[in-house]
C-alpha cells in the first residue's frame, strides 16, 4: 500500500473516490432521525445560519450544517461514524436562529442515539454515564469545589445526590431500566480491556 | 329591483313567470322556450380530459352507470369536452334528443362552466340549464391511485348533478349600467400608472392617496435596477402628468371611509384628512381671489415645531407645516395637526394668500364609480423583531430604504453615504439579503420579497461608484436575478468587485467603542465560519402589506392570503381581478413586485377595470334571492343578516315584505338558509334542487 514516502495515508485519502453514490443514501435513516428528533431536517436549505451560530464550529471541525445535510440525504454511515457528531455543546443557538424552524441540535441528539445503538460512542461520554451512575452527577463534586463552596458560605456538598446520597439509587434504577450503564460498561471494557 | 317578482300574480303552476317559479315547486321546467315536453330529459357528457380523468376513472363504467339514472335521456363521452367538437356534441344533442338539462362531468366549474353554458345556449336551451360535475379536481386528481374509488366518486358526482339538472329552471342574467368613472386607491407608481391609463382611455378617475403627495415608495428610491435610471427622474414626469390630467381628480391626504354598492355602481365615501392649507382652487371657491398655497414655503420657515420627516425615513427634520420633498405633487403644504401648536406664525407669514386654515376639519366626499383599483403598496417589515441583527440597537445597522435615502442626492446627507454613529464614510459595508424573508420561524415572513436581491446588487454598485475603495459584501442564500437584464446586472456588479458570501448571517455584534460591526456567518461554499468586521450593515428587510391594507380591503370585500397580501381571482389567469366583481389589484398589494412588474400589473388592472366601463353594462349572475311574498311574515330578520346590504323591508298592499336589490345580492344564501318561514327562494340553489341533490347522494348508491 505504501506508494509514497512520508505521506502514504494522506495520498490514499487524496486519491480516494469521493463521489456521492445512491447506495450510500438510506431514506429510513432520515425517517428515523426525524422521528426521534421530532424536527424536520428534510426542510434544510443550507443557509449556514446554524454553523455561523455554533460556538463549536470556529474552534473545531464540527459543522452542524453538514450533519443536517446528511440527515436530509440519509447518509447514515457518514453521519454516525463522523467523530464530529460528539462536538455539539447542545447550546441550541442554531435552533434559535434557523429560518426554516428546524431544531439542528435535536437532529444531532437523534443521531447520537442512533450511533449509540451501533456502539459508536466516545469513551468519555461513557465515563460520564458511569459517573452519573455512581454519584448522580456527570461532573461530581471534588475537593477544589468543596473548598470554593465553603469560602462562599455554602455547604460543602450541594443539596443534590451529593447532599442526599440515598437518592442515587433512584437514578441507578432509571439507568438500569434503559441498560445504559450495562452497555457503557461493556463498551468501555471492549475498548480499554 | 325594477321588476320585483310578485308571488300573487302566479295563481297556478302553468302561468308562473320564470322568477315566480318557487311556488311551482320547480319540479318541472317552467316556461323553457324551446322545450315542449314537461318531463326532464338530461344529457350527460363525461370528459376524459386526456388522461387527467380517464387515467384514474373508468369512463365506460361511469357512462353505463349514467344511463341507468332517472331522467337521463342521453349519455356520451369525449376526449376533451371543452374542445369545439365536444361542445358541438352538446349543441346537436339538445335538438336531436330534445334535452332539457345538460350535465358535463369534467373539471372545476371555475374553469369551464362558462364554456358549457355557452354550448347549452347555442343548442337552444337556457344557459342556466347546465350543471357541472367536478370529477377532476375533486375526483381523479385527489384519488389518482385509487381507480375504483375515483370511479365510484365520479358516479356519485354525476348522480347528484343529474338530480339537480332535472330541476333546473330558466334564468335570465340581470344587466346593470356601469358608471363611467373609476376609483384608484393609492398613488404610488402602480396607482399613478393605472390612473393615467384609465384617464387616457377617457374615463373619469378618482385617485386617492393617504400621504400629502403622490409618488409612493418609488419616489424614495435613488436609482433603479438594472438600468440605473434615477428613480425620481423617471417618476416625476408621471407625477406631473397625474397632476395635470383632466380626467384625474386627485385627492391626496385622503382615505376611503366607506364603500357601498356593487360593480358598475360603487358609492364611495372618501375622508379628506384636514390638510389645513387651501389649494388655489379651494381658496377661490371661498372667495379669496388669487389666494391659496403656491408652495412658496414662507410658512415652513417660520414654523417653530420640528418633527422627523417620514419620507426621509425620519433621518431629516421637517416642520409642523411641511412638504415631503421639493418635487411633491400637488405642491401644497400640509399642517401636521398632531404636532401643530397653533401659534399662528404661518398664518401671518402666508399673508394675503390666506392659504392656511388652522381650524380645518375632516371632509367627506362621495363619489360614484363603476370599478375600483386597489394599489395599496407595501411597508418595510419591522426588522428589529429579528433581534440577532441589532437593527435599532446598533447605530450602524440600517434598513435598505434608509440606505436609499442616505445614498440619494436629495436625501438627508446630500447623497454622501455616512455611518449614522459618527458621520464617517464607511469603507466596508455588509448587505444582508433575505433579512426577514424566507423565514418560517413565525417572526419573519415565509415568502421571498422578490426585489431585495436586485436592489442590493444596485446598492453595491452605488457604493463602489461613489466611494473609491469601499468594499461591499453581500451575504446571500440565493441570488434571484430572474428579470430581463437582471442576470447580466449580477454579472456586472460581481465584475465591479462586489464580494458575494453565500451564507445567511447568524448575528451581528457591535464594538461599543468604535461602533464597528462584526458580522457572524458561515461561508457555506468553503464550509468555514467567518467573523467579518465592517463599518456598516444594510438589512435588505422583507416587505409586508402597508398598514392600511387590511382596513381598506375589508371595505371593498377583498380577501387576503395568510400573509396579508390581497388575493387575486386566479393566481395565473386573473392576477389583477378579485372575487369582488369590479374591484381590481395593482402592484405590490397583491404580492411583492419590482417596478417593471408593478407597472405591468397596474396597466393590466387599468385595462381590466376599463372593460365594464366601456361596455357600459355588466351582466350579473342571476343567483339572486327572491322573496316569496305570500310566505313572508315581514319579520325583517334577514335584512340584518345580509352581508351585502341587499335586502330591505318594503310596504306592499298594507303589509311589510322583504325586497331584494338584485344587483347587490351575491346569492350567498345566508338569508335563504335562515328564513324561519321558508319565504326566500335562492335562484339556481333552490331548496327543492338542493334536497334532490342530497337525496340523490344519500339514497342513490354507486355500486
Amino acid at each position: 500500500m505504501v506508494r509514497t514516502k512520508g505521506y502514504p495515508e494522506a495520498l490514499e485519502k487524496k486519491l480516494a473516490d469521493t463521489r456521492l453514490y445512491e447506495d450510500e443514501k438510506n431514506p429510513d435513516f432520515t425517517k428515523a432521525v426525524e422521528k426521534i428528533s421530532m424536527t424536520i431536517p428534510h426542510m434544510c436549505f443550507q443557509c449556514g445560519t446554524c454553523t455561523a451560530s455554533c460556538p463549536s464550529a470556529p474552534r473545531s471541525s464540527y459543522r452542524i450544517r453538514k450533519f443536517v445535510r446528511r440527515a436530509l440525504l440519509g447518509l447514515e454511515n457518514e453521519a454516525l461514524t463522523d467523530p464530529d457528531l460528539w462536538l455539539c455543546t447542545t447550546c441550541y443557538s442554531c435552533t434559535d436562529r434557523c429560518p426554516r424552524d428546524i431544531a439542528p441540535t435535536d437532529v444531532i441528539m437523534a443521531m447520537r442515539n442512533l450511533a449509540f445503538k451501533r456502539d459508536i460512542v466516545p469513551v468519555n461520554f461513557l465515563k460520564t454515564v458511569q459517573a452519573i451512575y455512581t454519584t448522580g452527577h456527570g461532573v461530581p463534586n471534588n475537593d477544589v469545589n468543596r473548598a470554593a463552596r465553603k469560602k462562599l458560605g455554602l455547604p460543602a456538598d450541594p443539596p443534590t445526590t451529593h447532599g442526599f446520597p440515598k437518592y442515587v439509587k433512584g437514578i441507578q434504577h432509571i439507568l438500569d431500566y434503559y441498560e445504559l450503564k450495562k452497555n457503557a460498561d461493556r463498551i468501555v471494557k471492549e475498548r480499554e480491556g | 329591483m325594477a321588476e320585483k317578482k310578485t308571488k300573487k300574480e302566479s295563481t297556478s303552476k302553468k302561468d308562473t313567470k320564470k322568477q315566480a317559479a318557487p311556488a311551482a315547486k320547480a319540479a318541472e321546467a317552467s316556461k323553457a322556450p324551446t322545450v315542449s315536453s314537461k318531463e326532464a330529459r338530461v344529457g350527460v357528457y363525461i370528459c376524459h380530459c386526456g388522461t387527467n380523468i380517464a387515467g384514474s376513472v373508468d369512463i365506460p363504467a361511469v357512462q353505463e352507470y349514467a344511463k341507468t339514472l332517472p331522467n337521463v335521456a342521453w349519455v356520451d363521452n369525449y376526449q376533451y369536452m371543452c374542445s369545439t367538437p365536444g361542445q358541438k356534441k352538446i349543441e346537436e344533442n339538445i335538438k336531436e334528443h330534445n334535452l332539457t338539462g345538460i350535465v358535463v362531468a369534467a373539471c372545476s366549474p371555475r374553469l369551464h362552466e362558462p364554456t358549457f353554458r355557452t354550448a347549452t345556449k347555442e343548442g337552444g336551451l337556457n344557459p342556466f340549464r347546465f350543471e357541472m360535475a367536478n370529477i377532476r379536481e375533486q375526483g381523479s386528481w385527489v384519488h389518482m391511485h385509487d381507480r375504483e374509488g375515483a370511479t365510484d366518486k365520479a358516479k356519485d358526482a354525476i348522480r347528484i348533478a343529474v338530480a339537480k339538472a332535472a330541476l333546473l329552471q330558466d334564468l335570465v342574467p340581470k344587466a346593470v349600467p356601469v358608471e363611467k368613472a373609476a376609483l384608484v386607491v393609492g398613488a404610488g407608481v402602480a396607482g399613478m400608472q393605472a390612473a393615467l391609463d384609465l384617464a387616457n382611455a377617457g374615463i373619469k378617475t378618482y385617485l386617492v392617496e393617504k400621504n400629502p403627495t403622490i409618488g409612493g415608495r418609488m419616489s424614495q428610491l435613488d436609482k433603479t435596477f438594472p438600468t440605473l435610471d434615477c428613480s425620481q427622474c423617471i417618476l416625476t414626469p408621471k407625477m406631473v402628468d397625474v397632476g395635470r390630467a383632466e380626467n384625474i381628480e386627485l385627492m391626496t391626504y385622503a382615505e376611503i371611509a366607506e364603500v357601498e354598492g356593487y360593480i358598475g355602481n360603487f358609492d364611495v365615501t372618501i375622508r379628506r384628512k384636514p390638510r389645513g392649507v387651501l389649494t388655489p382652487v379651494e381658496a377661490e371657491a371661498k372667495g379669496i381671489v388669487g389666494g391659496g398655497c403656491n408652495g412658496c414655503g414662507d410658512c415652513e420657515a417660520v414654523c417653530p415645531v420640528i418633527k422627523p420627516n417620514p419620507f426621509e425615513m425620519d433621518m431629516k427634520p421637517r416642520k409642523a407645516i411641511y412638504i415631503y420633498h421639493p418635487q411633491v405633487v400637488p405642491l401644497i403644504y400640509t399642517v401636521d395637526f398632531d404636532s401643530c401648536i397653533k401659534c399662528g406664525l404661518c398664518v401671518t407669514a402666508c399673508g394675503e394668500k390666506k392659504a392656511i386654515d388652522l381650524e380645518a376639519k375632516d371632509e367627506f366626499v362621495k363619489v360614484k364609480v363603476g370599478t375600483a383599483i386597489l394599489a395599496l403598496g407595501y411597508d418595510m417589515f419591522p426588522i428589529e423583531k429579528k433581534d440577532e441583527w441589532g437593527y435599532q440597537k446598533y447605530d450602524n445597522v440600517v434598513n435598505s430604504l434608509e440606505f436609499e435615502r442616505l445614498i440619494c442626492a436629495s436625501g438627508p446627507t446630500g447623497g454622501h453615504l455616512v455611518r449614522p454613529s459618527d458621520g464617517v464614510t464607511p469603507k466596508k459595508v455588509a448587505f444582508l439579503l433575505c433579512a426577514g424573508s424566507r423565514d418560517n420561524t413565525g417572526i419573519g415572513k415565509p415568502y421571498c420579497s422578490r426585489f431585495c436581491c436586485m436592489y442590493s446588487l444596485k446598492h453595491a454598485h452605488q457604493i463602489i461608484e461613489k466611494i473609491p475603495g469601499c468594499q461591499p459584501y453581500l451575504f446571500y442564500m440565493d441570488i434571484r436575478s430572474f428579470g430581463k437584464m437582471y442576470e447580466e446586472f449580477y454579472y456586472r456588479i460581481q465584475d465591479e468587485g462586489a464580494k458575494f458570501m453565500r451564507g445567511r448571517v447568524a448575528n451581528i455584534l457591535e464594538d461599543p467603542v468604535t461602533k464597528n460591526l462584526t458580522v457572524v456567518a458561515e461561508d457555506t461554499l468553503l464550509n468555514r465560519p467567518i467573523n467579518l468586521e465592517v463599518d456598516m450593515v444594510v438589512l435588505a428587510a422583507a416587505v409586508q402589506p402597508s398598514s392600511d391594507t387590511d382596513r381598506t380591503r375589508k371595505l371593498f370585500g377583498v380577501s387576503c392570503s395568510q400573509d396579508g397580501w390581497l388575493l387575486e381571482a386566479h393566481p395565473k389567469l386573473n392576477p389583477c381581478g378579485t372575487t369582488t366583481a369590479g374591484v381590481f389589484l395593482a402592484g405590490v398589494c397583491q404580492g411583492p413586485k419590482d417596478i417593471p412588474d408593478t407597472v405591468a400589473s397596474a396597466e393590466g388592472a387599468a385595462s381590466a377595470a376599463s372593460i365594464p366601463i366601456h361596455k357600459g353594462e355588466v351582466e350579473l349572475e342571476p343567483y339572486f334571492a327572491q322573496c316569496i311574498e305570500e310566505k313572508c311574515a315581514g319579520c325583517g330578520m334577514c335584512v340584518n343578516l345580509c352581508p351585502y346590504q341587499a335586502l330591505a323591508l318594503v310596504e306592499k298592499e298594507g303589509r311589510k315584505v322583504m325586497q331584494v336589490t338584485e344587483a347587490k345580492c351575491k346569492g350567498c344564501g345566508t338569508c335563504g338558509g335562515f328564513c324561519p318561514g321558508g319565504a326566500i327562494w335562492m335562484q339556481h340553489f333552490a331548496t327543492p334542487q338542493i334536497v334532490a341533490q342530497i337525496d340523490a347522494f344519500l339514497l342513490g348508491g354507486a355500486k
